[in-house]
């Protein structure tokens, strides 16, 4: 190997030389003027449709958010107003298990609660026991008196039934008796 | 950069000058920031901060509702539902009032001259036309208003409060008055006042901010939540309730009386199925009882009386339970009995008799009591009556009720003592009793009783309801039923006094109480104060019921006049729970001897 070294050592100024050479700088040419450049008119159509896109997309989505919005109202109206007419067929409906309703209709077709002797059924065994008579009883007030009258209404002549002298427990005071003031409104 | 800086810089003098005149400037304007900045966040921080929140934001009430009052089987007996109230906008109404107030009367039933005068009120953009509407019919009234070309009229909320059952129960539940001004409810008798913090829910708060009428999506929003009252669960049985309502009136108007109280009770339980007063009023309708105010609330625990024989039932048991009698001890009962003051007598005339204890309750002997109770030591029997519950509150959840009067200490003489063993001189309230003579059905032992199932909380924070109730035991299970036994011969036709109260098919045990009554008048004793308290099956009991009648006509009893009452209701409850015969031969025991 020792002949290859000076002849390395040869070859190495010229590599330098080349080197310089090519190291040496020389001012990059001007492009030409917009030939490198991309086209400009595809950017300019694909920046726009995205704009318009956007905006179009935009618009829509807040028109739909707008229905959206009214229909939600509508809605909302429908739905309080079928709660309020659910609620007023429930009231309905509890008027007519009203007890005093459902009595009085049956009051009406004859029918008593009765007082007389049951007779059991006993469901397993499907036995009749006790000793069961047609139903008796005797009508009942289906409605509570009417409030009496305000003292200035009752005519006293009506007061006489106070006159047995018996006070009035609840009052603790003079005045009418509530009771006889039932009585009299009734007679 | 360069050359035009440099000659401009001439033109405006010496830049040291000028940066000094530039950074007092700046100076200036900080320090007039800072000032600004410590007058916001200094001085009155929260009131700015207030502004700006409140500047486009909106704030809506939530609004609770009230809790219901339900009966044992779940039906209501005070419900809210949503109501509207109807307002006039006078600046826009009064051009058309008449017309206008013609549609209202017409429609929602206000008075038309009221109305007219509302529409026409100048200087006023808000008036009250009808509150408390149903909502559906409030807001059809509205848009047909609408239709109509009338102007000027709006809804808004305005919660109502129904009572569906009437006079059903009003005196244990109360009503709500009109609400106040700021919708909160005013609660003014009955379970509505004394659970009113427990019915009535707290109200929530929507803030939102909103731009050009619209909520903005992604705004400052916070919501607190309403919070809706509790129900209210009764042990009360609607219908029950109803017919006991019922019976009583045809009860206390047949007898003339003056008023009455009828109480069923689940024996076992202690639980109350009704609580009927007469007279009474009707809940959904309290403007037409203005003049009797009185009628608002529950006789049966604010009104005192006494309860006369009934509460033999507890002496005899007593005695029986400290062994110092037992239902055949043989008794010889003179016809009148000389004692201190005054000498005691019978209802009836009689001569000698020579009654057993089981005869002196069926006879109901007031001579045959006292001769018996004086084995008492003393203090003995105020203290089984303590046990009974009486002289104590029941506590079953309404305002106003009575402790009733058990004479203490200087005030038991020996006279009051003779008078109490058969119920006088003693005072109590309905329900007590009614518990009271419920311990002897329930083989001894007391149990509170309830009127709300499960528990609940009354305003003054005690949590009261059936699973609350306590249970003690005041006489032995024997003694209960040698009690019993004795009771069932009340009923009977020959032995008894009160055939009328049996029950056909059933063993009934009851007790006849005719009182004489106190009047607050003359503090004398004047009228009469007849009951029937007892419970059946006899030897099973599923109920005690206890009806009252104060002031009948001359000539009732108590056997008479409430008994018949208390077999209708007892007859009604066995069928309406399905409670078979027990089958068992009734109680035989010798009433004389």
């Amino acid at each position: 190997m020792s002949y290859a070294a000076p002849q390395l050592r040869a070859r190495l100024p010229r590599i330098a030389d080349a080197a310089i050479q090519r190291a040496r700088l020389t001012v990059v040419p001007r492009p030409r003027a917009r030939a490198a450049r991309a086209p400009r008119i595809p950017f300019v159509m694909l920046v726009s449709a995205v704009l318009l896109a956007g905006v179009v997309g935009l618009l829509l989505f807040n028109t739909s958010m707008q229905a959206a919005a009214f229909r939600e109202t509508s809605l909302e109206n429908q739905a309080s107003d079928l709660a309020a007419r659910q609620e007023a067929l429930e009231t309905d409906v509890q008027a007519l298990r009203d007890p005093k309703r459902i009595a009085h209709a049956a009051q009406s077709m004859g029918l008593v609660i009765p007082t007389t002797t049951a007779g059991v059924i006993d469901l397993a065994t499907g036995e009749i026991s006790g000793n069961p008579v047609p139903a008796q009883g005797t009508p009942l007030p289906l409605f509570p008196p009417p409030p009496s009258r305000p003292a200035a209404l009752d005519p006293p002549a009506v007061h006489v039934a106070a006159s047995h002298g018996v006070p009035d427990q609840d009052r603790g005071g003079s005045g009418p008796k509530l009771g006889d003031k039932h009585r009299a409104a009734r007679r | 950069m360069s050359r035009p800086t440099v000659r401009s810089a001439v033109r405006r003098g010496s830049p040291q000058l000028r940066l000094r005149v530039g950074f007092l400037v700046i100076a200036i304007v900080l320090s007039v920031f800072a000032a600004r900045l410590v007058q916001l966040q200094g001085v009155d921080p929260g009131s700015y901060a207030a502004m700006a929140a409140a500047e486009g934001s909106v704030t809506v009430t939530l609004p609770s509702a009230r809790g219901e009052i339900l009966d044992r089987d779940g039906q209501p007996l005070a419900e809210t539902v949503d109501g509207l109230m109807v307002i006039a906008d006078p600046a826009l109404t009064s051009e058309k009032a008449p017309q206008i107030a013609r549609f209202l009367a017409k429609r929602l039933h206000v008075d038309y001259i009221k109305t007219l005068d509302r529409l026409r009120v100048e200087g006023s953009r808000y008036q009250y036309v009808a509150r408390q509407v149903p909502a559906s019919l409030a807001s059809d009234v509205v848009n047909d208003a609408e239709d109509k070309g009338f102007d000027g009229l709006f809804t808004e909320r305005d919660p109502l409060r129904v009572y569906p059952g009437g006079d059903v129960a009003a005196n244990l539940i109360g009503f709500l008055g009109t609400p106040g001004a700021d919708g909160s409810a005013r609660a003014l008798a009955g379970l509505e006042a004394s659970f009113n913090h427990y019915l009535a829910g707290k109200d929530g708060q929507a803030r939102y901010q909103v731009g050009a009428g619209q909520e903005i999506p992604l705004g400052d929003n916070t919501i607190t939540p309403a919070v809706n009252g509790h129900d209210l669960h009764l042990t009360i049985d609607r219908d029950m309730q109803w017919y006991t309502q019922r019976v009583l009136q045809q009860t206390v108007e047949g007898a003339g009386g003056d008023s009455g109280v009828a109480v069923v009770m689940d024996s076992r339980t202690g639980e109350l199925l009704s609580v009927a007063d007469y007279p009474s009023y009707d809940a959904s309708r309290p403007q037409d009882f203005t003049d009797h105010k009185d009628l608002f609330k529950s006789a049966a625990l604010t009104d005192v009386y006494e309860p006369g024989s009934v509460e033999k039932v507890l002496t005899l048991s007593s005695l029986i339970d400290a062994g110092l009698a037992t239902d055949r001890t043989r008794l010889t009962v003179p016809p009148e009995l000389d004692r201190q003051d005054h000498p005691i007598h019978d209802y009836w005339e009689h001569g000698t008799l020579h009654l057993t204890l089981a005869g002196v309750l069926a006879k109901s002997s007031n001579i045959g009591t006292v001769i018996a109770a004086d084995q008492f030591k003393r203090g003995q029997l105020r203290s089984y009556l303590t046990r009974f519950g009486l002289g104590k509150r029941t506590g079953i959840g309404i305002g106003g009720e009575t402790k009733g009067i058990l004479p203490s200490g200087s005030a038991w003489t020996d006279q009051v003592d003779d008078r109490i063993a058969f119920g006088q001189s003693v005072s109590v309230n309905a329900i007590q009793m009614a518990a009271a003579v419920n311990t002897i059905a329930n083989g001894g032992v007391r149990i509170d009783p309830s009127l709300v199932e499960g528990h609940a909380t009354l305003d003054d924070g005690t949590e009261i309801g059936s699973d609350d109730a306590t249970e003690h035991r005041v006489v032995s299970a024997d003694a209960a039923h040698q009690t019993m036994l004795m009771m069932e011969r009340v009923l009977d036709p020959d032995a008894g006094v009160a055939p009328l109260a049996a029950v056909p098919g059933y063993r009934v045990a009851g007790k006849t109480g005719t009182a004489q009554e106190v009047s607050s008048d003359c503090g004398c004793y004047n009228g009469l104060t007849v009951s029937f308290a007892g419970f059946a099956p006899a030897d099973d009991p599923r109920f005690t019921i206890y009806v009252v009648v104060h002031n009948p006509r001359p000539g009732s009893g108590g056997g008479s006049t409430a008994g018949p009452a208390f077999s209708k209701l007892m007859s009604y409850a066995l069928r309406r729970y399905g409670v078979p015969p027990t089958g068992t031969q009734p109680s035989r025991l010798p009433v004389e001897w």
